[in-house]
């Protein structure tokens, strides 16, 4: 049935190249560091070299006096209001005021004529600190005495949670089999490739405008009039294209953004902002270091009864989203499997290191890894296929978790059939050649949460005379394709083609509200409000044709730019002849709004419970890696995964996504970590900071994703996410690939070729030990 | 915070020929004037502040300095300016010298290797760099030129300490020459580094094999490390363990010890020296099992 109407789609379902390709590939689409206006200056950060020290005085005389410096300002030149998402996580300020937290907190800023000015004046500036303890390990900031870095938050705890299900200790007493790990995860960053710019204009009426590379403006909008302390409708945000986000700072306001208002509005003129890769990289949002315990109890069966989870995350300084990000870890600590009864308790701890916050996955990424590591041990242990112990454990549809998640379809089985498939895992495994190896990890994810505050996504179509179409909606296009999807759920609906559509760029003055591009959110939540729309507009036409041309308007169809009669196919009218009609001879305007709220159910944040997201995902893949026995090194030969994203409406980007996920998760695992000596980045450059290359993408020889498709009620058109949960399984995958190939099993990330190397000599010796 | 800041103020020079270089260095310390080859390192070393140079002294427009040429006597003699690239493409290299061929083709990506030139590999003295390595198995001597005129010397002996050669403030290297390897002979460069596609090095082995006129033992060994020790280094002892002796196991595991002894891989960041000791040891195996194996496969062919 599902493939039915997959083949009913006249726009839907085919693979469709991103609108915006040519544009960025002829290099003419206009980033925020494109643009340029008439008296701009240029704006710089200092940034503070220590990790925490109280700010005793700034003297700005020089730098001021400098030619070509037009102004400076420093934290007291804002209000000195805090801001940041969850009321009580409000801890960011636009620049220091008396305290830095970590090397590379932004202490001043220069507005000049030009970047080199601006930075020379930066060696002018004068600031005296006084140095105060710093601490970098959570451990260690937890400890009584350990130096505090936000007075409202004792004993550095900058977020707990704790939840219970069932009744795990009962569970515990009960299973048959019993085991705890210890898992650590390490810093990395979002690796964009567009670093964060922006340019700020105040102007004389006092409406301070912000052009910028944002992924969700609004969220910007909030926190600029929050720091700024004027109202937001005196702020507008105005979206860029963005050249990669994965919430790497361009879902909030940073200081760039402030400073370029706030020295547009002591210069009167336009000011520009843009980060260098360096700065990116020091400074803060990435991902969550982690060290995860986790404890799981099962039947002789394999089936879990219970898991407890303890989880101490490294937070930087700052908070961020990392309330949520906790709460998101704990939330989703069993997906995709049947818990029955769990325990979650976290602490995010505030230390002296750049802040994290979510980077593709979320947290979702450091608990598969845990949990589907520890899953493969079990496994072993208990002597149970690793394919047939996650099948004994999977969710299936219709499913509700003990913490409230309603599993509309969720087709986990056959994920990890078509992997066994692909990969040959049955021919593969315990078959390979030494030092050769198949893993398997599984994972899932949420298409957009449920939040708190602001949760709700709306969309507006507005037809032109020339029968073509303007969709604006509040979320942005961040290189995912949003675009081209949104796009083709109005032509869709409208019977016209992907290009007759318009996308607009996010503008707080004129599109709808939306509290942003993240989560996962936007096909579902924005894809249901355009769907909507556009039958709303359909509905309008549909009467004015029906009128005009003496049929039911209930049966007319939208197809090929025409108004059919689906009863007599001969009877049709142009839809460009319908619009033009009703705007020349009626005066009617042509619009369609929709929404998606979501909001019917609400989440228990204190406790957990409720049905975090309207969809979930799961997905399972096999890696296959071969290890240099001497020297450690890893070579990813195949990956094999397979998703349920719902009817993919974009099959090509569905697949962009896939590689994408999983590519980063590559990375993650293997090459990616951001090195801190004392809260000092060592490594802030791409030639240091090692993302896999596109150029290491044809050596990761086999690869193959295959969709299991599935009609998911909630989905606009049966869809689902798909770019963040095809990342979820593969560190795990990779790590038990490696224990494959080696028998060495490593619970700490990154797996460097040298941790694999002394691994392998630590089984060596096991074995020479237990001799012959 | 800046680790990279904006280039400092100095004022640029390009001079047209060598002459005119020696004389713009003549009299000068090494803070005062800096050469500036591909700049792919210098200008980092600016923008850092660890060189703040009154002057720079831009070598691009020094035509003399920029050539690969076979000499008479059947050496290779190349220009210091040589860029990576000019290198990768010179029939000369491609045909008698794959070692150096391989060995480029290993540094940095194709834009690098556009601009890094093969003198600035050298004079920039880093434990890491992948040239000296393999030019040193190959028996590379440089020209030093100064107003008081050229001198020659080994590779070996240019680096006697972590970022520093024996290069006079007055004196640039203009030249490298390497004799033409002898038949019977190959070598090979394996560069260790975390990821698949451009990185820099963690451990470098250069292995050069001459086999003896029956193919069956080594004539001669050469073996030299980047980030085996503070500087890159011939490891002399370790050379001579397998000469006159044939491939063997326990051969190769002796020089391998030999080579590891003779090593003191620092740790840092990057790496820890007790694994870059480890690679060390398992590479230097399979760097001579492959170089035996070229030159095998070269014998009887003629150079
Ligand atoms: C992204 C990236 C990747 C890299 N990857 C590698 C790699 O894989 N392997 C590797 O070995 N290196 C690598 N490097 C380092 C560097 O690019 C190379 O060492 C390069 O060959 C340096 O040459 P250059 O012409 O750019 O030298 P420059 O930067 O111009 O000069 C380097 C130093 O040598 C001095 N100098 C230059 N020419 C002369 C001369 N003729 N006589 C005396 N002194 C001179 C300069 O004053 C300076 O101190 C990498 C660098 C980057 C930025």
């Amino acid at each position: 049935m599902n493939e039915q109407i997959r083949r009913e789609f006249q726009v839907l379902g085919k693979p469709t190249p991103k609108k915006d390709a040519p544009l960025k590939a002829a290099g003419r689409a206009e980033f925020a560091d494109d643009i340029n206006m008439p008296g701009m200056l240029h704006g710089k950060l200092l940034r503070s070299p220590h990790p925490h020290a109280r700010i005793v005085s700034i003297d700005t005389s020089r730098a001021a006096a400098l030619p070509g410096v037009r102004a400076v300002i420093t934290g007291k030149d804002f209000p000195g209001v805090r801001y940041g998402n969850l009321p009580r996580t409000r801890d960011y300020l636009p620049l220091a005021i008396d305290t830095v937290r970590y090397i590379g907190e932004e202490v001043a800023a220069v507005a000049a004529i030009d970047e080199d000015t601006a930075e020379e004046a930066l060696d002018l500036l004068q600031v005296e600190y006084e140095l105060l303890p710093a601490v970098f390990e959570p451990e260690e900031a937890m400890k009584p005495g350990a130096p505090q870095l936000h007075a409202p938050a004792p004993g550095n705890i900058s977020a707990h949670t704790e939840s219970q299900f069932g009744d795990v200790a009962a569970a515990f007493a009960e299973a048959d089999y019993v085991r705890e790990d210890v898992f650590e995860t390490h810093a990395v960053k979002q690796g964009m490739l567009e670093p964060h710019a922006c340019v700020g204009v105040w102007d004389s009426f006092g409406k301070a405008t912000l052009w910028s590379c944002k992924m969700s403006p609004y969220t910007v909008w909030r926190q600029l009039a929050m720091g700024l302390d004027i109202k937001p409708s005196d702020i507008r945000v105005v979206q860029t294209y963005v050249g990669g986000g994965f919430s790497g700072g361009k879902q909030e306001a940073m200081p760039m953004d402030f400073c370029a208002l706030m020295l547009s509005k002591k210069t009167g003129r336009p000011v520009k902002f843009v980060h260098t890769m360096e700065e990116v990289l020091t400074i803060g949002h990435m991902r969550h270091p982690m060290k995860i315990w986790l404890r799981t109890g099962t039947t002789k069966d394999g089936r879990i009864l219970a898991q407890h989870c303890k989880l101490l995350a490294n937070g930087g300084a700052y908070s961020s989203i990392g309330g949520f990000s906790i709460f998101l870890a704990g939330a989703m600590l069993n997906l995709p499997y049947r818990v029955p009864n769990m325990k979650f308790e976290s602490d995010r701890v505030y230390t002296n290191n750049g802040f994290c916050g979510a980077l593709r996955g979320h947290t979702v990424v450091q608990m598969c890894f845990a949990r589907d590591s520890q899953l493969e041990r079990i496994a072993e242990d208990l002597g149970i296929d690793p394919l047939e112990i996650r099948r004994r454990n999977a969710l299936h549809d219709g499913d509700v978790t003990p913490n409230g998640f309603r599993i509309n379809t969720f087709a986990f089985d056959e994920c990890i059939t078509r992997v066994a498939e692909m990969s040959g895992w049955y021919s593969k495994r315990g078959k390979l050649p030494k030092y050769r190896g198949i893993g398997f990890g599984c994972g899932a994810h949420l298409s957009g949460a449920r939040l708190m505050g602001h949760s709700a996504s709306a969309a507006e179509i507005r037809m032109l005379e020339d029968g073509t179409v303007h969709l604006t909606t509040g979320s942005t296009d961040v290189g995912q394709g949003v675009e081209t999807v949104m796009s083709m759920i109005a032509a869709e609906v409208l019977g016209v083609e992907v290009d007759d559509v318009n996308y607009l760029k996010v503008d707080s003055a004129a599109t709808p509200l939306d509290p942003g591009t993240f989560g996962s959110r936007v096909t579902l939540f924005t894809g249901n409000a355009v769907k909507q729309a556009a039958e709303e507009v359909c509905r309008q036409l549909a009467e004015i044709a029906g009128e005009r041309m003496g049929v039911d308007q209930q049966d007319l169809v939208f197809r090929k730019r025409e108004i059919i009669n689906r009863k007599d196919e001969r009877q049709r009218v142009s839809l460009k002849e319908i619009v033009r009609w009703a705007m020349f001879q009626q005066g009617r305007v042509i619009t369609g709004r929709g929404t998606y709220g979501a909001s019917e159910e609400k989440i228990d944040f204190q406790t957990g419970q409720g049905n975090l997201s309207p969809a979930y995902n799961p997905t399972a893949c096999a890696v296959e890696v071969e290890v240099d026995p001497e020297t450690g090194f890893v070579d990813v030969v195949g990956l094999w995964g397979a998703d349920d994203s719902g009817t993919p409406l974009n099959p090509m980007a569905v697949r962009g996504q896939v590689i994408g996920a999983a590519v980063m998760s590559i990375g993650h695992a293997l090459y990616e970590n951001l090195i801190r000596v004392d809260g000092k980045v060592m490594n802030p450059s791409f030639r240091d900071y090692k993302m896999p290359q596109a150029t290491d993408l044809p050596k990761l020889a086999d690869f193959q994703h295959a969709n299991v498709i599935t009609w998911e009620p909630e989905g606009p058109f049966g869809a689902k996410e798909a770019g963040q949960g095809a990342g979820t399984g593969v560190i795990a995958a990779l790590a038990n690939a490696i224990y494959d190939a080696t028998g060495v099993r490593l619970t700490r990330l990154p797996m460097t070729p040298e941790s694999i190397l002394f691994g392998l000599k630590g089984v060596q010796q096991q074995k020479g030990n237990r001799g012959p | 915070m800046t680790y990279l800041k904006r280039l400092p103020k100095f004022e640029y020079v390009s001079p047209r020929s060598l002459d005119e270089v020696c004389g713009l260095i003549a009299g000068t310390s090494d803070d005062e004037v800096m050469l500036l080859a591909g700049g792919t390192d210098a200008i980092l070393q600016m923008r850092r502040r660890e060189r703040v140079p009154r002057r720079v002294i831009g070598l691009k427009g020094v035509a003399e300095l920029e050539f690969v040429r076979e000499r008479a006597d059947g050496s290779l003699a190349i220009g210091a300016m040589t860029a990576l690239h000019t290198l990768l493409s010179a029939p000369a290299v491609s045909q008698r010298y794959d070692l150096l061929r391989e060995t480029t083709a290993q540094i940095g990506g194709p834009e690098l290797r556009n601009v890094a030139t093969i003198g600035g590999n050298i004079a920039g003295a880093l434990p890491c760099a992948d040239l000296p390595p393999a030019l040193m198995t190959l028996g590379a001597r440089i020209r030093l030129s100064s107003q008081r005129g050229d001198r020659w010397l080994p590779l070996d002996e240019f680096f006697p300490e972590f970022g520093r050669t024996v290069a006079e403030d007055d004196e640039l290297v203009a030249e490298i020459s390497l004799p033409r390897p002898a038949s019977n002979s190959g070598g090979t460069y394996l560069k260790f580094h975390d990821r698949h596609s451009m990185d820099m090095t963690v451990v470098g082995v250069s292995a050069f094999v001459v086999l003896d006129d029956d193919g069956r033992t080594f004539r001669d060994l050469k073996l030299a490390y980047a980030n085996g020790a503070p500087t890159v280094f011939r490891a002399r002892r370790a050379e001579t363990v397998l000469r006159g002796h044939a491939l063997t196991d326990e051969g190769l595991e002796a020089v391998a010890e030999t080579a590891c002894a003779e090593s003191s891989p620092r740790t840092s960041w990057r790496a820890n020296g007790e694994y870059r000791l480890e690679l060390i040891r398992a590479l230097t195996k399979r760097a001579i099992r492959l170089a035996w194996g070229k030159a095998s496969s070269r014998k009887g062919t003629k150079p």
